[in-house]
């Protein structure tokens, strides 16, 4: 035990002389510098595991209600509505609720044409063959109150790919969200 | 996202007369009904659910009616085996000597919906058929056929399926939570393709926005100087329209100005036009020859509010918003609101 103390001690110190003796190090003592050089990734601590304000029993449940939340929103309450939602996600979907909730925080354009949108899910289908990964459809409609330029258009069918976590046995959590049109 | 907008001004103080000149244009008719959305999927109801909204913008085109009690032989069905009777709101894309050169708008994806304005009415129309082509229709291409009860509800005249005249046809904006919030799969490839407007995209510049003042503001900020900080978070595209704002802010303006020289100059003057598209060739969006009056502005980009940056174009004037900051002529928001010539406003 002794010995082995003392050899990671020297490593160390050799790894704190240059550069110039980098080549000498073996490649699980390189730096985290020396790491980010090689890899382009500066090596980072894992994040905490996340964990979802709420869960669903099941996770077309889950789905279900995370969709519906995504569709029905106004100018005023839609970063909050997304905020909400990325509390109630993990992963992926978390980031891109968190992305959505900043970027309508301060989206001028659409508080000031009094956007709104309002749709309900009218399917939710496993993918084949991807476990934990389903097909949405919803039919959802977008208006406006200080502009016309949405004004006669009919509900439209959107598809969003969801995927689900289990965050604890029969607690189903949405770990991504990608709409795809 | 670069976006034409044709909403309703509601800039406060905005000179009288060229408010009711522009909301005689953008403004919501008194015939306009239910809001969007309120149009029954099956197209059931007084007007086959076909919902009337203002005059819109967009390309003049030539287009044709097609269909009913005088035109028997156009049949009921759609090449995309939708009954019209039943879905009144559809068009088919012409084009050539065959039903496989219906190209004349590109060659648009059925169910695509345009809005088609005709005189001081506009309704979404979707296509749902095609057709063969034919001459010009006073002097403009022949792109579209309009299914007859559609027509009608425009107030076309029934000639027995041989009305012809122009029209004008823009896309209206993506619609859905995914588009409004960016996060839809093409939302990605549809704000950064080139703008119809840019001819020559690749002799558009770069964006750049070097040495434009930022801000930790959400939106841009009018500075004491009369120039503009630019929000440290926006694209840079955004910033270099700030940036380009900025070089000619103050400059007098004068009717006509700025016209005819390549936007990389910085004109004497400019007028409500040259100066936005000053701007725009400051993001890269614009080649350096382009030279239209304002009302070709109104074409410019996507129809609808913009994240970013929004145009108001008429064929009188031409003004935008860039980062929640007005870019406009001068006393804009009112007579003696501080500002002179061309420049920023709050």
């Amino acid at each position: 035990m002794r010995a082995a103390v003392a050899l990671t001690i020297s490593a160390f110190a050799a790894g704190g002389c240059g550069a110039s003796h980098e080549h000498e190090r073996p490649a699980t003592r390189q730096s985290p510098l020396a790491q980010a050089q090689a890899t382009h990734e500066y090596p980072s601590p894992s994040p905490p595991p996340q964990t979802a304000t709420a869960a669903a029993h099941a996770p077309i449940e889950a789905i279900r209600a995370f969709a519906t939340a995504y569709i029905n929103w106004d100018a005023q309450t839609v970063a909050a509505d997304m905020r909400s939602l990325a509390a109630a996600a993990v992963g992926q979907a978390r980031a891109a609720m968190i992305l959505a909730a900043a970027e309508t925080a301060g989206d001028y354009e659409l508080q000031r044409g009094g956007i709104a949108n309002r749709g309900t899910v009218e399917a939710i289908a496993p993918r084949p063959s991807r476990p934990r990964e389903f097909i949405v459809v919803t039919l959802e409609s977008t208006t406006a109150t200080n502009t016309t330029a949405y004004q006669g258009l009919r509900p439209a069918w959107h598809v969003a790919l969801a995927t689900v976590a289990e965050q604890s046995p029969g607690q189903w959590v949405l770990s991504g969200w990608q709409p795809e049109n | 996202m670069i976006v034409a907008g044709v909403g309703i001004i509601v800039a406060a103080g905005f000179a009288a007369a060229m408010l009711a000149l522009i909301t005689s244009v953008f403004g919501q008719g008194d015939e306009c009904a239910a809001p969007a959305g309120a149009a029954a999927p099956g197209g059931e109801g007084p007007g086959g659910g076909i919902v009337l909204g203002p005059a819109g913008t967009g390309q003049l085109v030539g287009a044709t009616e097609y269909g009913g009690p005088g035109d028997p032989g156009s049949g009921v069905f759609g090449s995309s085996g939708a009954n019209l009777l039943e879905l009144p709101d559809s068009y088919a894309e012409l084009g050539g000597t065959s039903f496989q050169t219906a190209t004349a708008m590109g060659g648009l994806p059925y169910l695509t919906p345009l809005r088609v304005t005709w005189g001081t009415r506009s309704a979404i129309a979707y296509k749902r058929d095609i057709g063969l082509g034919g001459g010009p229709v006073d002097g403009l291409p022949r792109a579209l056929d309009l299914w007859w009860q559609l027509a009608g509800r425009l107030g076309i005249p029934y000639e027995d399926g041989l009305w012809s005249g122009p029209v004008r046809i823009e896309r209206p904006p993506d619609a859905g939570a995914g588009n409004m919030l960016g996060q839809a799969a093409q939302s990605a490839a549809t704000e950064t393709a080139a703008p119809a407007a840019a001819e020559e995209p690749s002799a558009c510049t770069p964006a750049a926005g070097e040495g434009v003042p930022l801000t930790g503001a959400e939106h841009a900020q009018r500075l004491p100087d009369g120039l503009a900080a630019a929000p440290a978070g926006a694209p840079a595209a955004v910033q270099g329209i700030i940036a380009a704002g900025n070089q000619i802010a103050g400059k007098p303006y004068v009717l006509g100005a700025g016209h005819g020289l390549p936007l990389s100059e910085v004109a004497p003057a400019y007028d409500c036009s040259s100066s936005v598209e000053h701007l725009l060739y400051g993001a890269g969006l614009l080649p350096n020859g382009y030279d239209a009056p304002s009302g070709t502005l109104a074409s410019f980009g996507r129809p609808g509010p913009g994240r970013w940056v929004t145009l108001y174009a008429n064929p009188d004037h031409v003004f935008m918003y860039v980062a929640g900051l007005r870019w406009d002529t001068h006393n804009a928001a009112g007579a003696g609101d501080g500002s002179t010539g061309i420049g920023w406003h709050p």
